[in-house]
């Protein structure tokens, strides 16, 4: 099969080496580094020639012929979700631990099908809370539970 | 010896140890049980927990965790049909067929009785072994290192089964590659680092490892939603579980299939790269040879041997797989990779000076294995019916929280929002690469060897006057290195030597 998973796979893969071959020449030495037998840019230069190859392998002989199948997959909720989890990591520093992650979780459950708002709210925010509580005053690590206009200095 | 056990005994029975090892083998079994999560996930979730302990209880911990998740997958193979990880695919075969018939709890009990002799008998194997093998690699020197886990790397490209050779290795440089992100440790320049501050530590072990496993297994259990039918099932299975009481019968013809699949297990657990997926097919298949034609025809349809066989040798093979782990510092398969970059988290480096330098580490992890075990049995095996309703929790719950727990995990240890969004990245790319069949666990053996590989082989060649001689001049490295060869070419290499002689014998006649 032309598009076979392996031959997609070991073709990202050939993209990935060759721009990590491309960056391994942009490491600057000094003089006197470029000199030795070993130096920083060694190891990726052999790893550089290994992935390309071994990708051309994969893509010249896949191991099987099995294509993608595509359809019956809930890409668009894998896709929100991991949008939901990009959204999670820019807000939990502004609108504060509690807020946040009681929204990625009402959010997610939400996504997956859960329709009741009761149950959205009384699984996800004692959950949170109990949390929180447990990792600051349990394991002593702190994480600020307030948004920014909450907070103190 | 003696000494050594009295020194684990103390520092493993005390209270806080033994909690964490209660602890450990409960959050094990439940992580495990959940269709998709395996040891690797479990271990990763469990390493920011594990970070603000002492080192002898943080490893404590995962090990408790370790076996808690191969009993717990068990546990979801033999009720549901949905094996948590590879390792307990042959479990599957016999369990699931008995628990069918209603006797899904003395297949717990001959799993949970299986799993604790294999575990214990490997780990007085270990026992033996360790400090024996730990007292040889004294001797080692860089070069021989290097080699080693050039072994220890195509070892688990080798195992990686028909077709899967070189995707392993590939996914295996890639490790690699992803290891020399961040500052050269010896040179101090910045390598690969995009011009980004955050990349100038490197990526971390934690961020990687919940990506690819933990974040990646609930972004595909999204994308494969399980259907109302099935959920139903699982509920009835983990309500309906049958007496746990085993005849006299039933523990005699179980004896022997222990004995010998303990063995077994944990002979294929030290082989880097072997692991305890292949010792559970190859003790079931050994026990289906042993058993003749009669007792064989019962593979398949609830035989207690067929049950027996791949659940105790699965255990003495995660056992076993501590021996390369502890003696050379060399992980043998992706889980005891994860742990070794949590005893590197922790400054400690494995290997044989560990058995010297802090040998309260070394013969506590052994001990708790036994602690573990019993605990296990003890404790799990009356609590199964209600641990087993985790399997009713419904998924629309559970995926939400195994993301926030992974993204939380990784965020806890650094305080930087960068990390989510990379963790994001890398959880997208492994979805992307797990559908298209590309495996993960050499990659994440890659990244963890990749420092020690790099350091070994600069300091090899500053030893050898920068010449690359050591390669074929120093005969255990040499020797290592063949050894390694044979395990690339061996496997390519026989199938055409078998059809040429298929062959000759179809001309010869």
């Amino acid at each position: 099969m032309l598009f076979s998973k392996d031959r997609i796979g070991g073709l990202i893969l050939l993209v990935f080496c060759v721009s990590y071959g491309f960056l391994s020449q942009q490491i600057v030495l000094l003089p006197f580094q470029a000199k030795a037998a070993f130096h920083a840019r060694t190891m990726p230069e052999i790893l550089t020639v290994l992935g390309i190859a071994l990708s051309l392998m994969v893509i010249f002989k896949p191991g099987s012929g099995e294509m993608p199948k595509l359809g019956k997959q809930n890409w668009l909720v894998a896709g929100l979700f991991l949008a939901l989890m990009s959204l999670y990591g820019l807000t939990i520093r502004p609108f504060g631990f509690i807020f946040s992650t009681s929204v990625f979780l009402i959010a997610g459950f939400a996504l997956l099908g859960e329709r009741s708002v009761m149950k959205l709210l009384l699984i996800a925010l004692p959950l949170v809370v109990g949390f929180w509580v447990l990792m600051t005053q349990g394991l002593d690590v702190f994480i600020e539970p307030f948004p920014w206009f909450m907070q103190g200095d | 010896m003696i000494e050594g056990i009295i020194v684990g005994l103390s520092t493993a029975l005390t209270l806080t140890n033994l909690v964490f090892v209660v602890i450990g083998c409960l959050a094990g079994t439940f992580i495990g049980m959940l269709p998709g999560l395996g040891p690797m996930s479990a271990i990763a979730l469990m390493i920011p927990i594990a970070a603000s302990l002492d080192p002898s209880t943080g490893i404590i911990l995962m090990a408790a965790v370790y076996y808690g998740a191969i009993f717990g997958g068990s546990t979801s193979s033999i009720l549901i049909n949905a094996p948590g990880v590879a390792s307990t695919v042959a479990t599957s075969f016999d369990g699931y067929p008995m628990a069918r018939k209603g006797m899904a709890g003395k297949a717990l009990a001959i799993a949970a009785y299986s799993s604790f002799s294999g575990g214990v008998i490997a780990a007085i194997f270990l026992l033996v072994a360790a400090p024996y093998l730990a007292s040889v690699s004294l001797s080692f020197q860089s070069t021989d290192y290097f080699a080693l886990m050039v072994l220890g790397l195509t070892a688990v490209a080798a195992f990686a089964g028909k077709g899967e050779m070189l995707k392993a290795l590939l996914m295996t440089v890639v490790g690699l590659m992803l290891s020399t992100v961040g500052t050269d440790q010896t040179q101090g320049i910045p390598r690969f680092t995009l011009g980004l501050i955050d990349l100038i530590d490197g990526i971390s072990f934690l961020l990687l490892v919940m990506a690819t496993f933990a974040l990646s297994e609930a972004l595909i259990a999204i994308l494969k939603p399980t259907s109302d039918a099935s959920r139903k099932e699982e509920m009835e299975a983990s309500a309906n579980l049958g007496s746990m009481k085993l005849s006299n019968d039933e523990v005699k013809e179980m004896v022997p299939v222990i004995g010998r699949s303990s063995f077994l297990g944990f002979l294929i657990g030290v082989l880097p790269g072997a692991g305890a997926t292949i010792a559970s097919f190859l003790a079931y298949g050994t026990e289906q040879r042993i058993a003749g034609p009669v007792k064989g025809k019962e593979f398949g349809k609830g035989s207690i041997r067929g049950l027996a066989a791949p659940e105790t040798a699965n255990n003495a093979a995660a056992t076993g797989s501590f021996v390369p782990l502890l003696t050379l510092g060399i992980p043998g398969s992706g889980t005891t990779a994860i742990m070794l970059g949590a005893l590197i988290g922790y400054g400690i480096q494995p290997g044989p000076r560990l058995y010297i330098d802090q040998p309260e580490v070394f013969w506590s992890v052994i001990v708790s294995m036994w602690i573990g075990n019993i605990i296990l049995l003890v404790l799990n095996l009356p609590l199964i019916p209600y641990i087993a309703r985790v399997l009713a929790i419904p998924s629309r719950f559970l995926l939400p929280l195994i993301l926030f727990f992974s993204l939380i995990g990784v965020y806890f240890v650094s305080f930087n929002t960068f990390d989510i969004q990379l963790m994001v990245l890398f959880g997208f790319i492994a979805v992307m690469l797990r559908f298209l069949d590309f495996p993960m666990a050499p990659m994440i053996l890659g990244f963890i060897l990749g420092g020690m590989m790099e350091e070994n082989l600069r300091r090899a060649l500053l030893i050898n006057n920068d010449s690359w001689s050591f390669l074929w001049e120093r005969p255990l490295t040499f020797s290592i290195l063949v050894i390694a060869a044979l395990c690339l070419f061996v496997p390519v290499v026989l199938p055409y030597v078998q059809r040429i002689r298929k062959g000759a014998k179809i001309t010869g006649e």
